[in-house]
């Protein structure tokens, strides 16, 4: 299954200046597996052992990933993930 | 290496002579501000805080058109001077409304408040006198310094500009360009929120565990969570933060203490919406005595000898130049100190975790940094390091060692948990400014101390939302700008009481400081015989008028009854044939107080009006508000 993955600036070295690459997987962990075997080293910037770093938000579609399954969210073909740092506070 | 234990190494506070105690300030005695009274009132206020002697004095004392001179024994005195762009409004001109107008402020707030309008709080007066009196001290700095430093300019403008910098960064980056217009979100969606029994909240939390399980605990699905806590995201980068009204109509249904309550067990934290009235009623407002900055002093002052080792400053027209800085800040508040130190000359060695500060990362980005981050830290050094770790305690005392100021804003009691607090750095470097921009001060509240919590908290947030017609404070982060300036003065302060005295000092001070001032800056009201924003055919028209004069040449100019103030309906009517940009000259030229409210932040970094204040790389930032000729 096809999904589209949105690359923030910071990762994109990692995939040859693409913003948006395609991968395959039916959960965001899958996906990111994936795409560590195109872009190696890109897994470990997103995930820390079984979780997604904390100054990370990954979204599918709309939908943060901490509020659905976590790594274990299921994907379809057609969504799109999106990688966006995370900060709160000010 | 001196032995006291870390709890006795200071003199509280409360014992300490008043800072800057052989500096007197004069001020002019008819103001180059005419329509800026709190400007003057501010600024007395916070030289007060510091020490300095004041008087005002007639044309003699102060030549030509200066504000204000400081004076001391040693010194040669120094002239403030205010400044405004050529093309655009003269200083005499220059009033709160007009240049919240002009630099985007109303823009900012206008984008979570329902459209643009004012603060509705004297903010650029407390923003802009801290930033003069602050190139000032940092003028007597570089004279006690070898340098020849008489005479400071600031910008209004200028500092008004800076206060909305990382928002103007955002609005003109190359790629993800920021286009967020007032009034683009719907002003009842945005936090605080209210209890069934009416009592006004913020939400705080840094992380979205416990935002998650507070949701889910008052029956609001994760789904629905997660939406939230992207708009909650929001907050801090882009001033605007539409919820999901379900979360909004949840927390309508629940008494506050049982919000409370569920809040505290799932480790979000709540803090109600409080008048100022009730925040002068603090023990921590009183033992503060009107002032932002806690100073205090080794109790072991270092031999006079000291004073000679003094390093002169660099060739350089900074006043800072030479000075070195080492900056353990995150967000906004603390790096904007260090920013502004770095413009007044400063060498700023910004210390970022391995890896570096996650901030960097927060689109819009340019050449891979963040424009918001950029916009603060451009002019600094960095030095990766763990902080944590034995490593990384050695590497910081050694740049201590070698450096004039410390700035950090860890939460509370870490620089203790790290061996990192003013006792230990100061057996490093004795002479040493300690300097810890906070949240809340000496307030006991167990809340993360940010912007929103401390508007809340302070009534800064309910006095913006009284002026605003809106039920919270503003989401542009007022308190962290003041904040990081009001840091700042504190240490240039700290750093002259340094070169005068030779010894080193702790100051301290917080965001709600930083409320507490705006506040008291903003009691005296001037009411204006017409002041306020208005629509027109196209764009709308900040219009201040403050003399009977200029109300007259308004109506003559609108065909109005000349006898009275005009109904807002008939001054609507009138403002309608006409679009804003064709107004604003021709009201200038009548010699009424007018600004086109810049509404589109891509419109101000393009204004021709503007283009001494600001540069344009790969987006537009602000430059220095100061110069020293």
């Amino acid at each position: 299954m096809s999904i589209l993955v949105v690359v923030p600036t910071l990762l994109r070295p990692l995939t040859n200046g693409e913003k948006r690459v395609s991968a395959q997987g039916s959960s965001v962990a899958e996906v990111i597996d994936h795409l560590e075997g195109q872009f190696p080293g890109i897994k470990a910037k997103l995930v820390h052992g079984d979780r997604v770093h904390r100054f990370v938000n990954v979204y599918i579609n709309e939908d943060d990933i901490r509020f659905a399954d976590g790594l274990d969210t299921p994907v379809k073909a057609g969504d799109t993930l999106t990688v966006l740092p995370a900060v709160a506070g000010g | 290496m001196r032995t006291e234990a870390p709890h006795d190494a200071l003199l509280a506070a409360s014992d300490m002579p008043p800072l800057l105690t052989q500096f007197s300030l004069t001020h002019a005695l008819a103001s180059p501000l005419p329509k800026w009274k709190a400007m003057q009132t501010s600024l007395a206020g916070q030289a007060r805080a510091l020490g300095i002697q004041q008087s005002a004095a007639g044309p003699a004392a102060n030549p030509d058109d200066a504000a204000f001179v400081l004076a001391h024994p040693a010194l040669s005195s120094i002239q403030a001077r205010y400044t405004s762009p050529a093309e655009w409004l003269p200083v005499a001109s220059l009033s709160e409304l007009l240049v919240q107008a002009a630099c985007g402020i109303m823009s900012v707030h206008g984008r979570a408040s329902g459209k643009a309008q004012p603060l509705g709080v004297n903010y650029l007066a407390a923003l802009t006198s801290a930033m003069a009196l602050q190139a000032t001290l940092a003028a007597a700095v570089g004279q006690l310094r070898g340098g020849t430093f008489r005479e400071v300019r600031v910008s209004p403008l200028g500092c008004g500009l800076l206060s909305i910098g990382q928002y103007l960064a955002g609005a003109t980056a190359p790629e993800d360009r920021e286009q967020l217009l007032p009034g683009g979100t719907d002003a009842r969606l945005r936090p605080p929120f209210r209890s069934a029994d009416g009592i006004s909240f913020e939400l705080e939390t840094l992380d979205s565990g416990p935002w998650r399980c507070f949701w889910e605990s008052i029956g609001i699905g994760r789904d629905l969570a997660g939406a939230a806590w992207r708009a909650f995201l929001l907050r801090y980068a882009r001033a605007v933060s539409p919820l999901p009204a379900e979360c909004h109509e949840a927390l309508a249904d629940l008494p506050y203490e049982r919000i409370r309550h569920l809040a505290e067990q799932a480790g979000v934290a709540t803090v109600p919406v409080r008048t100022a009235a009730q925040r002068r009623q603090d023990a921590d407002y009183g033992q503060m005595e009107d002032s932002p900055w806690d100073f205090s002093l080794p109790s072991a002052i270092p031999e006079q000898q000291e004073a000679a080792r003094e390093r002169k400053a660099a060739a350089g027209s900074l006043p800072l130049a030479g000075v070195k800085v080492v900056e353990s800040c995150r967000r906004i508040q603390g790096p904007l100190a260090g920013h502004l130190l770095a413009l007044l000359g400063a060498e700023v060695i910004r210390l970022e975790p391995p890896g570096g500060d996650p901030l960097r990362a927060m689109p819009p980005c340019a050449d891979g940094c963040s424009v918001r981050f950029d916009a603060l830290n451009h002019l600094k050094h960095v030095q990766e390091v763990d902080i944590k770790s034995a490593a990384g305690r050695r590497l910081i005392h050694e740049l201590v060692g070698e450096s004039d100021v410390f700035l950090h804003n860890w939460a509370p009691g870490k620089a203790q948990e790290l061996m990192l607090d003013a006792a230990h750095l100061h057996r490093v470097q004795p002479r040493l400014v300690y300097a810890y921009a906070g949240g809340w001060g000496n307030a006991p509240v167990a809340a993360p101390g940010t912007d929103f919590t401390v508007q809340a908290w302070s009534g800064v947030a309910d006095a913006i939302a009284t002026a605003s017609g809106t039920h919270g404070g503003s989401l542009f982060t007022v308190l962290d700008v003041l904040g990081g300036v009001l840091a700042s003065l504190g240490v240039t302060a700290a750093l002259l009481k340094r070169s005068v005295e030779a010894t080193g000092v702790q100051v301290e001070s917080s965001l709600l400081g930083a409320g507490d001032l705006l506040l008291r800056s903003s009691e005296d009201r001037a009411a204006g015989l017409l002041r306020g924003v208005h629509p027109t055919r196209s764009g709308l028209i900040a219009i201040d008028c403050r003399e009977p004069a200029q109300l007259q040449s308004l109506s003559a100019l609108l065909d109005l009854p000349a006898s009275s103030t005009p109904s807002p309906a008939l001054l609507t009517e009138r403002l309608r044939r006409l679009p804003a940009s064709e107004w604003e000259p021709l009201m200038i030229s009548r010699g009424i107080g007018a600004c086109t409210v810049a509404e589109d932040l891509g419109l101000v970094a393009a204004d021709s009006r503007f283009a001494e204040c600001l540069d344009h790389r790969a987006y537009s930032f602000v430059k220095s508000p100061w110069s020293f000729p």
